[in-house]
């Protein structure tokens, strides 16, 4: 038996799940720790059965894998916290637990799914699962915000889709190309075929809606500022990184880069920054900061990929770091909006004191954020830069260091003043305790280990994904 | 080009002038039908896939999704009129122009001759979705635009045919469907028709 396929173990869980029963948020954080396990062993013990019609542990996947569910499992820690707190929070309910579940094993099969179809499929199962998630029975808004986010998935999966139907189109003699991602990896670039060209811009277009690139980001504020802290931090960390998958291996495939496809990653990571950046300079609320904030990292990561190359092993520690970075941060940010009831940057200060775990994470969250030293973020960011100095885009070298600063200053303007600023809501908080902490902080090891020391066997991996997307 | 893909054209283009959602449900129904039988006029049903293919094509898209769109929109009391792009000279040229900017792409693509017309006619369909999702803040506008959608990719996939199409692929492909509808319909049902929620009755 593929040892794949033991990532479908937690839908076993799914017979403990149902309405009023007391342990649902507790299924869920079982279920996850079971695929963390599977994944850890599969990702670290090597085990790579080489690729078959539909699924494959090859390094990407072994990579992604570690990272998706780590983050996943924080995720549901926190929401278990929740509902363990208070039972009547929707964490607590069947509905959220199912869906959860349906998510995390759909979001592993994006990441091992070796035919194009599978994987499509099991990502828009993710899109289907999480769009009920978003919706707040509490907060109205929610629900145009997840209608808007469904709307939005359709379309970036509907178009991906076609670029996938374009690439297999083969030209005007009639073949078939073929539809497993490890036969496309392999087969050489056509001289001049217009549909491989219109499918990788589609799927870049597609995709790029998908990871909230601009022009098609307009869902990703709404529904990251709408949905539950624990909905958004599933979001950024754990889907954003199954749709990466996906453009990676489209990206191995020889000749993505040559045609329209490269040059448009990159004007449309420069674009996405560029509108990050306004957005993060006149935002007020913190959530919507950290959402803009995951547009920029998204623009980022599209400037790294168009380049390929050198950029690659930047890419993928830029990509992984801002995986655990978002989760820390909208986990975090989700401990403010339940005690102070706000979202609004100025109504919060002196977090150090009040809250001192969440403030914490917060500091720690935010320069890694902003790419400081010693953080994987830092090290991924640098890597980048210097791949675009050394391929000779100097403009966009430019702007891209132009939008960092920007969004440096009004990042750090911001939220510094809710770390240490004078606590504006005169109140007694309860000593909060590390517990429902703890997930951030083997997030924030894992943070601190991409910029210092790697072992060896996650290294490889990351070399590994790094030399199939064309580094050296 | 086929008679059928003479008619489909028509029925993609049609509601676009007359502002009425029933007209609207009937044109999608239109769609699911004639690719139904497009499907059905060149491959028959040999295959588990092609059965699948035709439940999905002349069941689920013809009378699935407009009927249920219809049930919620009837127990709305909406009323008859309903513009999916906003009823002025430059939405009607906008959709007329991606008709032919949908001819001219097929024209000049590497493709046999007897793909070309389906291809022409998919690619007017996406554009005319796509316009129709721009146009319109309205939830059913953007439903009606999102099943356009869909239809324009399923005629995509039926221009050229599949030897290995896999059952279990189109099952799943059937299933997102369904539940796309279920979620749309639950949204059509619980937004405003702008697309904001309810505000909370008043206690």
């Amino acid at each position: 038996m593929n040892p794949a396929l033991w990532l479908l173990a937690p839908l076993a869980f799914l017979v403990v799940i149902g309405p009023g029963r007391r342990h649902n948020a507790l299924a869920l954080v079982a279920a996850a720790t079971v695929e963390v396990i599977v994944a850890t062993v599969i990702a670290i013990g090597d085990v790579d059965t080489g690729a078959d019609d539909l699924l494959t542990t090859d390094a990407t996947a072994r990579l992604f894998l570690l990272v998706i569910d780590w983050a996943f499992v924080g995720v549901v820690v926190y929401a278990w916290n929740r509902a363990r707190v208070d039972a009547a929070r929707p964490e607590a309910s069947a509905r959220r637990a199912y869906l959860g579940i349906a998510f995390l094993v759909a979001m592993n099969v994006v990441v091992i799914a070796n035919h194009v179809l599978l994987a499509w499929l099991a990502l828009e199962v993710t899109s289907l699962t999480a769009a009920p998630q978003i919706t707040q029975a509490s907060l109205p808004g929610s629900r145009g915000a997840a209608w808007r986010y469904l709307v939005f998935s359709i379309v970036g999966l509907g178009l991906a889709s076609l670029g996938f139907w374009c690439l297999g189109h083969g030209g005007a003699d009639g073949a078939h190309a073929s539809m497993r991602f490890d036969v496309l990896a392999h087969t050489p670039a056509p001289a001049d075929d217009p549909w491989r060209d219109l499918g990788f811009a589609l799927l870049v277009l597609g995709l790029g809606t998908k990871l909230g690139l601009a022009p098609m980001y307009s869902w990703l504020p709404e529904t990251y500022d709408e949905a539950p802290a624990a909905i958004t931090a599933m979001l950024a960390a754990v889907q954003f990184n199954g749709t990466l998958v996906l453009l990676v291996r489209v990206l191995q495939i020889p000749g993505a880069r040559a045609g329209v496809a490269g040059d448009a990653l990159l004007v449309l990571g420069l674009a996405s920054m560029a509108v990050s950046a306004g957005s993060i300079l006149a935002t007020r609320n913190v959530k919507r900061l950290v959402a803009y904030a995951s547009i920029n990292h998204a623009g980022v990561i599209a400037i790294g990929l168009g380049l390929g190359g050198e950029a690659a092993y930047g890419v993928l520690l830029y990509a992984v770091s801002n995986a655990f970075i978002k989760a820390i941060l909208f986990l975090s940010i989700g401990h403010i909006e339940q005690h102070y009831q706000t979202k609004q940057m100025r109504d919060v200060g002196g977090l150090i004191k009040d809250l001192p775990y969440t403030g914490l994470f917060l500091m720690v969250g935010t320069f890694a954020l902003l790419g400081f030293p010693p953080f994987g973020s830092f090290l991924g960011e640098l890597l980048i830069l210097s791949a675009l100095a050394a391929s000779g885009q100097m403009l966009v070298f430019a702007g891209f260091c132009a939008v960092i600063a920007t969004t440096f200053i009004a990042t750090g303007r911001s939220v510094f003043p809710m770390i240490w600023g004078e606590s504006r809501i005169k109140a007694t908080w309860h000593r909060q305790r590390l517990l429902p902490h703890l997930p951030k902080l083997v997030l924030l090891i894992a943070l601190v280990m991409m910029g210092l020391y790697l072992p060896t066997s996650v290294n490889t991996l990351f070399r590994e994904v790094a030399a199939s997307m064309g580094s050296r | 080009m086929s008679t059928a893909l003479v008619v489909f054209v028509l029925v993609l283009l049609l509601p676009l002038f007359l502002a009425s959602w029933r007209v609207s449900l009937v044109g999608l129904a239109g769609q699911g039908a004639l690719m139904a039988w497009l499907a059905y006029d060149r491959d028959g049903v040999t295959t588990v896939a092609d059965g699948v293919r035709l439940v999905d094509l002349g069941l689920v898209r013809t009378l699935i999704v407009p009927v249920a769109l219809y049930r919620v929109m009837a127990a709305r009391n909406t009323g008859p009129r309903n513009d999916v792009i906003a009823p002025n000279l430059v939405s009607w040229t906008l959709a007329l122009t991606a008709v032919l900017v949908g001819f001219r792409f097929a024209a000049h693509m590497p493709l046999p001759d007897s793909e070309r017309p389906f291809v022409a006619a998919a690619a007017s369909a996406l554009l005319l979705a796509m316009l129709v999702l721009a146009s319109s803040e309205r939830v059913f506008s953007q439903v009606v635009g999102v099943f356009r959608f869909e239809n324009a990719l399923a005629l995509f996939e039926l221009s050229r045919p599949e030897p290995e199409a896999e059952p279990a692929f189109r099952v799943g492909l059937l299933v997102v469907l369904v539940v796309t509808l279920a979620l749309a319909r639950w949204y059509l049902r619980t937004l405003t028709p702008a697309g904001d929620a309810p505000a909370p009755e008043a206690s």
